[in-house]
């Protein structure tokens, strides 16, 4: 009896603390982004943020750095996005498998969604679906980073190209696969 | 007993660096050529296959000819239905006479199709049941996904195999025989190109000879029944809306769609600066 009527104060209690954590979350005065247009500065900005106890923070970021080079787009970018990456690595922040997938996904040709140990007939074909759409997903990643950030649009093109040819060749082994069972 | 070596180098220090330096290039050589010979390429495209895609090619040619003079009358007499204004007027003499005579022609079609059918669907079938084996196990059971991924990617892209590269899916607006022409010249000229290729057009050659093997099993079990709906039709004259259909149909699968293919825009020439290379990068 005395359970039942408290059940409605503890979830108001339970919603309360949960609004009072995401807004501290969203709102921590000590991790502020980054306001400078110049991308070595703000790379300088998130680098002594990140040793200052931010490094939950590193996705956005992250995000803030690749918006910051969108405004001064050149192909050095990816030099600059790398050495921040490594140094991430090194400082203990991300290990080497995150680093690559932060660089790879952003700035590579080749898609990190096609990552597996095992055969296109056991691994790959049975998730297709689930595998194309996170390349499509990947694919607006990569216009970010080669097209936008880089300004490499050969780059672009041809993961755009890949993500069609793999689409082809997914859908004619995956057939042929099926048919052999 | 002479122990002299004339041939010997050894007091010229410049000689033998120059020899030294000579057998290590040519070490070298042949170490590259045997890695070269030991690259693993994918095995899609066997001997039979070619040779099935120029049997098909030859086979739908045949077909071609054969229909090309009964659809042309068959268009003819349509006109002639048409301005002769025998729509609606079934009980005109001369318009049944006319409904036959379209009525016989598009006998006479099926039947065309109904013996050329069975070779194209045998040559067909051969080259998907060759390429499914290949791509099931080279692409399928020998590979994962990454390795997929680099072979279609390759070592060096360059512009002008990108160029090179075959068209993708969308071959409608050709003859049947062009289609199969265009397919064996790709095959038989692909020792050229790299593996990203072969993979490709592999898998564009087998995905459309399954559509063609359903859409020749469909056609004949189709052809089956309009022949007994036509020969009952004969009695009474009529021409059915379908039977227009299926000629138009058939007119689009052999000889192509009138209408012309949209052209898309290539991509903008891209930097020529050199790419930088990550140490991140895989």
């Amino acid at each position: 009896m005395n359970t039942q009527t408290s059940l409605p104060i503890r979830i108001l209690a339970l919603l309360a603390g949960l609004a009072t954590l995401s807004a501290c979350a969203s709102n921590e005065p000590g991790c502020p982004s980054p306001q400078t247009r110049n991308l070595d500065s703000a790379i300088s900005f998130v680098k002594t943020s990140l040793n200052t106890g931010c490094e939950a923070h590193f996705d956005r970021y992250y995000d803030d750095l690749l918006t910051i080079a969108e405004g001064d787009p050149k192909p050095e970018n990816k030099r600059i996005f790398s050495e921040f990456l490594v140094w991430s690595g090194d400082q203990g922040l991300l290990s080497t498998r995150q680093a690559q997938e932060y660089y790879n996904r952003f700035f590579n040709v080749k898609f990190m969604s096609m990552k597996g140990d095992y055969n296109n007939c056991s691994h790959t074909c049975p998730n297709k679906q689930r595998v194309l759409f996170d390349m499509e997903r990947e694919l607006s990643d990569k216009e970010r980073g080669l097209l936008k950030v880089s300004r490499d649009a050969d780059g672009y093109y041809r993961a755009d190209r890949l993500y069609q040819e793999v689409e082809l060749v997914l859908e004619a082994t995956c057939t042929a696969c099926a048919a052999g069972r | 007993m002479n122990n002299k070596r004339p041939l010997a180098v050894t007091a010229d220090p410049a000689r033998r660096q120059a020899t030294l330096g000579l057998l290590l290039a040519g070490t070298l050589l042949i170490l590259a050529q045997s890695v070269l010979a030991n690259t693993p390429t994918i095995r899609l495209f066997p001997t039979t296959v070619v040779e099935d895609l120029k049997q098909t090619g030859n086979v739908a040619r045949d077909m071609e000819t054969g229909l090309q003079e009964v659809i042309g009358r068959l268009d003819q007499q349509q006109q002639l239905f048409v301005e002769s204004k025998c729509d609606g007027a079934e009980n005109d003499a001369g318009c049944q006479r006319l409904s036959r005579q379209i009525g016989a022609t598009y006998l006479e079609m099926l039947t065309i199709m109904e013996e050329r059918l069975p070779d194209m669907e045998h040559t067909v079938n051969n080259t998907r049941i060759s390429l499914e084996r290949g791509l099931r196990n080279e692409l399928g059971k020998k590979m994962t996904p990454w390795q997929l991924q680099e072979t279609l990617v390759g070592k060096t892209t360059t512009n002008a195999d990108t160029e090179s590269s075959p068209t993708l899916r969308g071959r409608s607006g050709m003859r049947l025989s062009e289609r199969f022409k265009q397919y064996y010249q790709l095959v038989a000229t692909s020792g050229s190109r790299g593996d990203q290729s072969l993979a490709v057009l592999a898998s564009d050659i087998y995905l459309d000879m399954e559509e063609t093997s359903v859409l020749i099993e469909r056609t004949r079990q189709e052809i089956a029944r309009a022949t007994l709906m036509e020969q009952l039709n004969q009695s009474f004259g009529i021409i059915t809306p379908e039977m227009m259909e299926v000629v138009g149909g058939v007119k689009t699968i052999l000889f192509g769609d009138e209408d012309p293919q949209a052209l898309v825009a290539g991509p903008p020439p891209g930097s020529v600066e050199q790419a930088y290379r990550s140490p991140l990068e895989q």
